[in-house]
């Protein structure tokens, strides 16, 4: 099992348009990088297994395209619980499976780091081609500073509920 | 008398979409179907006139939890069209490959899809508050076979490495004994795996078919071998149509099989019946334990047959290792390719059972013709007739209780729908609810 202080996972399949804004923010943060302790994974379009990626670190930032119901390139922080699971029981399945079922695996087994931050950016478009849209494109460098000022600050134990400050915080936040 | 009316609209817990359809009146079976709604996925008309180089990318794309599995299968298909033999280091890695994908789909299917039947829940995630070290303990055993994977194909799913003739990439000494230790680490689990199953009660329920697999002298076959019917026909690959002998039906996007009965199974419980002289000891020991004997006819011990090809396959990948070690990796480029027209066939025991792939390649390289048989397509005939031998037994129960028996009896098949269609939802037609 993987240990260290501080995970930063980046999510998402490039080759879906704005889907591909977590392995961007990885690449940036890997260029710029990153104090000791932190570990920066891309975890690609990673199912249930990502519990296991999370399992073992005190925090987890993770980075993602979400549903936000705003203007493209929005962002927002928040906690896990919402990053809702629609009709999960019901339609649960292998090829379904993502994050948030993750989520709430790692929460069902009592495994999940102690702090587990999101932040979820709104996609322009996740259609069937690579690249970024120019709204998502800009938002890459704000989000990896906010994650560097994150990483930076000491870490809250409980913490805030979140640590928004680029745009309005979605009360529908739901990850994709 | 019995009515029943039975609808189960989308039956969870597998992969696609199905539906199963139930009507019994004045306790007369009228109706019994198992209807496939995934929407056909023509694979075999992509393939046409893409250079053959491409077809194993294409068709392991048909599934991601079994893709190693087709992609092995198309390799065989290009590769007995074309003439070209493997080395023994490719077949080996192949091989290696394989047990790593048949872990990962037996793991995920046992633990994660079959087991909260078992515990009276509608999923994995309240098993996973109730029973944690039962969860965390399947996540590990995927995560060592996922990685087993990535270690041969290049990646967990949709292998790359993997081409006509041998790989692009091969794994490191070093690489393969990690791996080793740690499948030595997991015969624990195997063992915590084999109990938990002891422990689960399956329903009793008889019917006598007729299973194929394929067979092979000196091992309990996956890659390759003869078409073997426990209704004692043989056939060599090429032969498959004989075996297959698919049908349209109006209730289904996926065609349905027979050959010697009414219809037959394929999978786990198949092989089992089919090869278990050819199981490693230690599977046998777990077969033994967990009560399952040739020839079993009881369609739930399907999944009781995977939890024992997990204990073979754990063993037959540490073999392998061991062997792959011992030769030591070789660098070795893929044979060269002489492109002819040519037809070829190959077929594996994927997870799900037998798989056909059927290739027609013409003289300047490209694809003229295919033809993809799965699994889930061969046992939809069967699943049915279980069905319609099923249900008088219960029509004295609570619908629910109905319900719940027909959608374990299609999961324990471990059906892959999107693989089939070109399947599950259970629907009790009519107005009138439950017994009378």
């Amino acid at each position: 099992m993987a240990m260290g202080d501080t995970l930063i996972l980046g999510l998402g399949n490039p080759l879906r348009g704005d889907d591909g804004l977590g392995p961007a923010v990885v690449e940036w943060l890997r260029r710029q990088g990153l104090p000791p302790g932190t570990v920066v994974i891309d975890g690609g379009t990673g199912g249930l297994d990502l519990v296991l990626t999370m399992m073992g670190y005190r925090r987890v930032l993770i980075v993602d395209a979400a549903e936000l119901g705003r203007a493209p390139g929005a962002w927002a922080c928040f906690r896990p619980d919402l990053a809702r699971v629609e009709t999960m029981e019901a339609a649960f399945s292998m090829h379904q499976a993502g994050l948030a079922e993750a989520l709430a695996l790692g929460a069902a087994l009592r495994v999940l780091p102690e702090e587990v931050v999101i932040f979820g950016v709104q996609p322009a478009q996740t259609g069937w081609a690579p690249g970024l849209s120019a709204e998502v494109q800009a938002v890459v460098p704000v989000v990896g500073q906010e994650i560097l000022r994150t990483l930076a600050s000491s870490p809250q134990v409980g913490g805030r509920d979140r640590y928004e400050t680029g745009s309005e915080y979605g009360e529908d936040s739901d990850h994709r | 008398m019995g009515t029943l009316h039975v609808g189960v609209h989308y039956i969870t817990r597998v992969e696609g979409h199905g539906h199963i359809v139930v009507d019994v009146a004045n306790g007369t079976l009228q109706r019994c179907d198992l209807e496939i709604v995934e929407t056909p996925r023509f694979f075999e008309a992509m393939l046409r006139g893409r250079p053959y180089t491409e077809a194993s990318h294409i068709t392991s794309r048909i599934c991601g939890i079994c893709a190693v599995g087709h992609a092995t299968t198309s390799l065989q298909a290009t590769e007995a069209a074309l003439g070209i033999v493997p080395s023994e280091q490719t077949q080996l890695l192949r091989k290696l490959n394989f047990f790593g994908e048949i872990l990962d789909s037996h793991i995920l299917h046992v633990y994660m899809l079959v087991a909260p039947d078992f515990f009276g829940v509608g999923s994995v995630f309240p098993l996973a508050s109730t029973h944690p070290e039962v969860v965390l303990r399947a996540l590990r055993m995927k995560k060592l076979a996922g990685d087993l994977c990535a270690a041969i194909g290049g990646r967990h799913t949709h292998p790359i490495t993997l081409t006509i003739g041998g790989f692009t990439h091969l794994p490191r000494a070093d690489e393969l004994e990690k791996l080793g230790a740690r499948l030595e680490a997991m015969r624990a689990d195997v063992d915590a795996t084999v109990e938990l199953f002891q422990s689960l009660k399956l329903p009793q329920f008889e019917r006598e078919t007729e299973y194929i697999a394929l067979r092979q002298p000196d091992e309990y076959a996956f890659i390759g071998g003869t078409i073997t019917s426990t209704d004692g026909f043989e056939y060599p690959i090429s032969a498959y149509r004989q075996v297959t002998n698919e049908t349209l039906l109006p209730h289904s996007t996926a065609k349905h099989t027979r050959h010697n009965r009414e219809s037959y199974m394929v999978g786990a419980l198949a092989r089992f019946n089919v090869n278990h002289d050819k199981l490693h000891p230690r599977a046998q020991a777990a077969a033994a334990a967990l009560g399952l004997k040739p020839l079993c006819t009881n369609p739930y011990m399907n999944s009781v047959a995977q939890v024992v090809e997990i204990a073979h396959c754990v063993e037959e990948a540490l073999n392998l290792i061991d062997r792959l070690l011992v030769r030591g990796i070789q660098p070795e480029e893929p044979p060269p390719v002489e492109v002819r027209a040519g037809e070829g066939v190959g077929a594996c025991e994927v997870p799900r059972g037998t798989l056909y792939h059927h290739y027609w390649i013409g003289e300047d390289g490209r694809i003229t013709g295919a033809n993809c048989i799965i699994p889930t397509g061969q046992n939809l005939a069967n699943i049915e007739a279980d069905m319609r031998a099923l249900v008088p037994t219960l029509l004295d129960r609570p619908q629910d209780e109905v319900r719940q028996a027909l959608e374990m009896l299609v999961r324990a098949y471990d059906p892959c729908i999107s693989c089939s269609t070109h399947m599950l939802e259970v629907s009790f037609v009519g107005a009138t609810q439950g017994n009378s």
